[in-house]
């Protein structure tokens, strides 16, 4: 095919380069929209893992009561817990290492959906800290942008040329070709214990107390900030009651860290009760109870999660809620 | 490392100064034209000075006098060190050098002169061209040639094939190994620094790909500066095939104006381990690269001094009876030492480095994996360069994809390549690591 072509164009010459260029590029289109249509189908026909529980989290999940976090979230809220004792169904939609864009994203995708009951968010010490890596993170949401035009706006955070990039049907599964394979495998399911979306830890810490200074100042994110904001706005604006809870620590920290302090001002502005489990003395005395100093373990997230549950029996929102569906 | 656009000021500075040199030493007879270059020189290494070693040579003193019980009254300098700074300095030098030795005319067109210090392809991490090289490319008429189009564009693809599926990746490893040294193991630390020298060949070689390959789509020619280092059979070899611009620069500007290897062995010796040491500086003001400088020399000194002996004792077990095998064992060897070499390299301090060469020689723990995805498409990377590169090395000629002559095999491959980049490339704003010299 390419030989009488040849002939047409002079060897050497702007139009046979460009007529070079273009078979190349129509090459790379279709080997692009092929390979990148063979990732999708199986990237959303996964059945397991931390890219199911993403796509579970945005397109499925009609739960309750919804806890939304990075890793102290998807590694210390039971979803059992809630279930049994406020009588409502709830899932864990946190995520291990993901910054506030990604619960913000997600949100946006569930409130398109439906309205859940509760909300949940746990805020962790450095959430508004200025990192590269937390827009690196976004990478797990890039697999939504075609299908979710609201997570857009927080996808295209991660740089100028992301719309750019996403003209490929290969880059939004860039670095998950292991993760699909697996996710698509039942050995997967075995392997990854997963209970409505929280993963118990199962280390028992055994060390004495560390002091840790926490009042060192460092660079805001203003992005996060508005994060944090806009998730506080949308749920007031969807009447989702939302309550924001520091989940406990083991180290007696001096000081107070500068993103807990700006997050329960904002807090306090928006009228949304923060629940501060941080500094709470009976967990500060049982290392057992944790996995690591920032993570408490399944025995650590039972009491916790009893504890969080007594307070949220204990608020007016929440009687008013059961009382309702008592009458129905 | 940081790129401030008032910092173009020290560059303007840089060329000025140069090209002045370059026709007052071309001009001038006698002992003038020594001054003018020794003017050159100083300017330009006092500004690699100021900005990379005022700071570290300070510190030094401090740490010297806080020894007697003094304490130093010289203040550090708040300031960022300019991108690329090592690299256009020593190209400059390399200009004003050639001037004064006869081997090249002085520039008279600043423009042209002041492109051959900001040549953009290389500018920021080379590689160092010789103005007998550059210089004249500026003046002659450049045809467009498509096949030099697609030369570059093939060469451009493999350098980020190579930055940003191999060296980036391998990254992720390594960061989270160095950055945490006292969670990590032997096992862990061992693999990291075997990661490490393949992230630091694919990162650097990576770009020099790019930068040669842009200059070739333009119609201009760069030297080589990698010839597969991984395949060298001693350390010698290796600073044949390593970074080639900057080896050569020294071999040119530094050790045959030392006396080379033409003088007694002791000084010999001593003309390695400057060099060595001067190039560990030339990364880096740190203790770390002055040691990782000093490590390299001694193994070539080392090599040097034993040959005798080596080449008896090879002899007596008979290695050199299964040339595969001496082979392998050679390069296996040659791979080790540069890597452990580059644990100095790699550790921010020599406290660091020692603690990883510790942990290292206990050979305990079991490895680090956080993610199995990340080891395995860290083994593929390097499974898919080694492929490669073996296949450049031993096999010339032989079956190719990348050159075929078949149209669409030929395509395929680059599409494939190009495919992979984006399904396993690291999109995360990293950094090339040579850019901080």
């Amino acid at each position: 095919m390419i030989e009488p072509l040849k002939k047409i164009f002079k060897r050497r010459s702007f139009p046979y380069l460009f007529f070079k260029i273009a078979v190349f590029f129509i090459l790379l289109f279709l080997v692009d929209f092929f390979v990148g249509n063979i990732f999708k189908h199986f990237f959303f026909k996964q059945t397991s893992g931390w890219e199911y529980r993403t796509k579970y989290s945005i397109e499925d999940t009609k739960a309750d009561i919804l806890i939304f976090g990075a890793s102290r979230a998807q590694q210390q809220y039971n979803p059992v817990y809630f279930e049994e004792r406020l009588n409502e169904t709830c899932y864990n939609v946190g995520r291990d290492g993901e910054p506030i864009f990604y619960s913000y994203a997600v949100l946006q995708a569930i409130l398109q959906r439906y309205k859940p009951k509760i909300i949940i968010f746990d805020v962790d010490n450095a959430v508004f800290m200025e990192k590269q890596s937390s827009y690196d993170r976004i990478a797990a949401l890039l697999p939504f942008y075609e299908k979710h035009p609201e997570m857009r706006s927080v996808i295209e955070l991660r740089g100028p040329f992301e719309k750019l990039k996403l003209q490929s049907h290969i880059y939004p599964y860039n670095s998950l070709l292991f993760k699909i394979a697996m996710g698509n495998t039942e050995f997967n399911k075995k392997r990854n214990v997963d209970i409505k979306g929280y993963v118990p830890l199962s280390n028992s810490l055994n060390e004495p107390i560390r002091k840790v200074d926490l009042s060192s100042k460092y660079p805001i994110d203003s992005n996060k900030v508005n994060c944090y904001k806009s998730f506080i706005n949308d749920c007031i604006k969807a009447n989702v009651k939302l309550y924001l809870v520091s989940s406990p620590y083991f180290f007696q920290s001096t000081g107070s860290d500068t993103s807990i302090a700006l997050a329960k001002k904002i807090a306090n502005e928006k009228n949304i009760e923060f629940i501060d489990f941080s500094k709470d003395g009976f967990f500060k005395s049982n290392s057992k109870l944790f996995d690591d100093t920032v993570h408490v373990n399944f025995a650590g997230s039972t009491i916790f999660c009893n504890r969080l549950i007594d307070t949220l029996i204990s608020r007016d929102h929440y009687k008013t809620v059961k009382i309702s569906n008592d009458i129905k | 490392m940081a790129f401030v656009p008032i910092y173009i000021v020290i560059l303007g500075f840089t060329i000025i100064v140069d090209y002045l040199a370059g026709i007052c030493i071309e001009k001038s007879e006698g002992r003038k034209r020594k001054y003018f270059l020794i003017a050159s020189l100083v300017a330009n290494i006092g500004i690699l000075c100021i900005f990379k070693y005022y700071n570290f040579i300070n510190q030094n003193f401090s740490f010297l006098l806080h020894g007697f019980g003094l304490s130093n009254p010289i203040p550090y300098l708040s300031i960022l060190l300019p991108i690329g700074l090592s690299f256009h300095t020593f190209q400059a030098m390399s200009y004003t050098i050639e001037v004064y030795r006869g081997n090249q005319k002085a520039e008279r067109h600043f423009g042209i002169y002041a492109l051959y210090v900001m040549f953009y392809p290389q500018l920021v991490a080379g590689p160092i061209e010789r103005p007998q090289n550059l210089l004249h490319q500026f003046r002659e008429k450049h045809h467009f040639s498509s096949d030099q189009v697609f030369e570059g564009l093939k060469i451009m693809t493999w350098g980020l094939f190579k930055k940003l599926v191999i060296a980036d990746r391998l990254g992720i490893y390594i960061n989270g190994a160095y950055n945490h040294l006292p969670q990590q193991n032997g096992m862990t630390l061992l693999l990291a620094t075997i990661f490490f020298s393949f992230q630091i060949y694919c990162d650097f070689s990576g770009y020099s790909d790019i930068a040669i390959g842009a200059a070739r789509v333009m119609g201009f020619n760069l030297m080589t500066n990698f010839r597969r280092p991984l395949f060298a059979k001693n350390t010698g070899e290796f600073w044949k095939r390593w970074h080639i611009s900057l080896s050569t620069w020294f071999k040119d500007y530094l050790y045959f104006p030392m006396g080379g290897s033409k003088v007694p062995v002791p000084r010999w010796y001593f003309n390695l381990m400057i060099v060595f040491l001067i190039s560990g500086l030339w990364h880096g003001a740190n203790w770390t690269y002055i040691i990782w400088g000093g490590i390299n020399g001694f193994y070539l000194i080392f090599a040097i001094a034993t040959k005798k002996y080596r080449d008896k004792f090879n002899k007596l077990i008979g290695i050199n009876k299964f040339p595969r095998l001496n082979l392998f064992l050679e390069i296996s060897i040659t791979f080790l030492l540069i890597s452990f070499s580059r644990i100095f390299f790699r550790s921010k301090t020599v406290e660091d480095a020692i603690t990883v060469m510790k942990k290292i020689i206990t050979f305990k723990g079991s490895i680090f994996n956080d993610g199995t995805a990340i080891v395995i498409y860290s083994f593929m990377a390097i499974g898919f360069l080694l492929a490669v590169e073996l296949k450049k090395e031993f096999y010339t000629g032989t079956f190719t994809l990348s050159n075929h002559k078949n149209f669409w095999v030929r395509n395929s491959y680059y599409s494939f390549l190009i495919i992979i980049i984006i399904l396993l490339g690291v999109f995360d704003g990293g950094q090339f690591i040579y850019f901080q010299f």
